[in-house]
């Protein structure tokens, strides 16, 4: 057992954790509310959008809100490309849940090896200046990184609230969700929609992506690590949640940190795969998730 | 106002419809009946783009609305409220109805019409702000019928709206259709339960393995047979 005194850091620290994994999550968790399928691939999205901030940032030297802003866009043009090539041909054959999520877990895989091939396996570490600056207050240490994606997450998730309860996409995203044959009846058209949806997701994987990057270094298979904690994130919170997923990130990433309170470092990934076992044995519908009741 | 020639539909490949030719005048009230599988629900959903459709044509006012998909066709002032009470459950009352008139962007014309709706069903008027999910299944099936008006149809289709309702809502439900009727809106709706919704039509059809079997007024009643079959009298 360590001191006391390390603990207000811990959750903090798991407080950064969360923040991240809630990110991934939320993303993945809004593609398979409205959508309706495990959308691994928002992944590939955090991968592709870490490094392409790298290679703007740190080999061709722009300026790093531009870089960031080339980052989100090419989260949105990957996304765009995923859809257009993969899943909505797919759901034009009405593929099932299952062909979508290997094509998805394909794409994540795809991307990795696409990222190792481009820039190399090795560990590529982001030069930001502003990465440096350290706050330190008693025994606590934040870096302005991790404020930053804290407030972010804050930020983001806000307006993502904001657009799924106040807005005309919102409502007929919501609309989608519950009920697509009656939301076709009404009028809406479940192609655009999914495509938003996909646009919300890869923005907010977009975004993610480059505070990953700049808090944990870039290496090809970092999207793989991070979806998978944002899965285990959104199942625990309730997986046809949004909110949940967000919670469940905040949790998942609070517990590995405290665990390390009593448990060596290396423990982390057993913690929150624990969690998401004895969240499938006995609590499957997540802290957020409905247990779905009969209809008549 | 909606006429149908040689429509073959059904399901990827198991084909439901064989060959139906219907005519439909505006204002009236008709009624489908026939047993489970002969394709009731499928003709309705083939008016509204829902299931495939191999062969046929579908007019509605003469324009040919069989390629149009499902999400354009309110706008060509058609309705459809599908079997089951179908409801968006996470939505609220008010947020359902104001889904109906989802392609109207003016304010105040779905306040409009929402106020008429509420009229024809005033018992929702206290559950506005109630979860769809929490309501009963009278009340689910009247926010399912009112966002189907909310879009101002001239052609409403019913899929068996009495499905699990009481003796006693099914006749108030009945009842509440011919008076959207009376205003000049021309229904079809299918039914298991023949005896009530044959009361109010103008036109019956009786459909058996994809094909219409027999049409004509309110005298096809005092047919042996469909008394028999459909209506539970020997």
């Amino acid at each position: 057992m360590v001191s006391f005194e390390i603990l207000p850091q811990l959750i903090i620290n798991g407080l950064i954790a969360g923040s991240i994994y809630a990110l991934a999550a939320s993303g993945f968790s809004l593609v398979y509310y409205v959508i309706k399928f495990l959308h691994f691939a928002q992944g590939a999205i955090l991968t592709v959008s870490a490094y392409i901030f790298f290679l703007f940032l740190n080999i061709l030297g722009v300026h790093y809100i531009l870089s960031a802003v080339l980052a989100i866009i090419s989260a949105l043009l990957t996304v765009w490309l995923m859809n257009w090539l993969v899943y909505r041909p797919l759901r034009k054959r009405s593929a099932t849940g299952i062909v979508l999520l290997i094509a998805s877990v394909a794409l994540l895989m795809l991307s990795a090896s696409l990222m190792q091939a481009l820039f190399g396996s090795s560990t590529k570490v982001l030069n930001l200046s502003k990465s440096n600056i350290t706050y330190t207050f008693g025994f606590l240490t934040i870096t302005f990184i991790q404020i930053s994606i804290i407030i972010t997450a804050i930020v983001l998730f806000l307006l993502l609230w904001f657009i799924l309860k106040k807005t005309r996409l919102g409502k007929s995203m919501r609309a989608l969700a519950d009920n697509k044959e009656v939301s076709q009846i009404v009028g809406i058209n479940p192609e655009k929609i999914y495509f938003y949806t996909f646009l919300i997701a890869a923005f907010l994987g977009g975004v993610a992506g480059i505070l990953i990057g700049l808090e944990q270094n870039l290496y090809p298979r970092m999207g793989i690590i991070i979806i998978i904690k944002g899965f285990i994130s959104a199942v625990v919170g309730g997986i046809t949640s949004v909110p949940g997923a967000i919670v469940g990130g905040l949790f998942i990433g609070l517990v590995e940190n405290l665990g390390i309170w009593f448990l060596p470092s290396g423990y982390k990934d057993v913690i929150s795969f624990t969690i998401l076992l004895l969240f499938l044995l006995f609590r499957p519908q997540g802290i957020f998730g409905v247990k779905k009741r009969d209809d008549t | 106002m909606l006429s149908i020639k040689n429509l073959q539909s059904g399901y990827d490949k198991m084909q439901i419809l064989f060959g139906i030719n219907l005519n439909i005048k505006p204002n009236d009230i008709v009624v489908i009946i026939g047993p489970n599988g002969a394709g009731k629900s499928t003709l309705l959903k083939s008016i509204f783009n829902l299931v495939n459709i191999y062969k046929g044509k579908i007019m509605l006012r003469n324009k040919n609305i069989t390629k149009i998909p499902t999400h354009e066709l309110i706008q060509l002032g058609v309705s459809f409220v599908p079997q089951g009470r179908q409801v968006f459950n996470s939505l609220t009352v008010r947020e359902n109805l104001e889904m109906g008139a989802f392609l109207t962007s003016d304010k105040k014309m779905i306040e409009e019409r929402m106020k008429e709706v509420l009229e024809h069903f005033p018992d929702l008027r206290k559950k506005l702000d109630d979860y769809a999910f929490n309501l009963s299944g009278g009340q689910q099936q009247m926010v399912a019928i009112g966002r189907a008006l909310m879009q101002d149809p001239q052609l409403l289709l019913l899929d068996e709206p009495s499905l699990g309702l009481s003796p006693k809502i099914m006749k108030g439900l009945f009842k509440k259709i011919q008076e959207i009727n009376d205003e000049g809106v021309t229904i079809i709706i299918v039914e298991q339960n023949a005896k009530q919704a044959t009361k109010i039509a103008d036109k019956i059809i009786v459909l058996e393995d994809g094909k219409i079997a027999l049409t004509g007024g309110k005298k096809l009643l005092k047919d042996k047979r469909i008394q028999q079959i459909y209506l539970g009298g020997r």
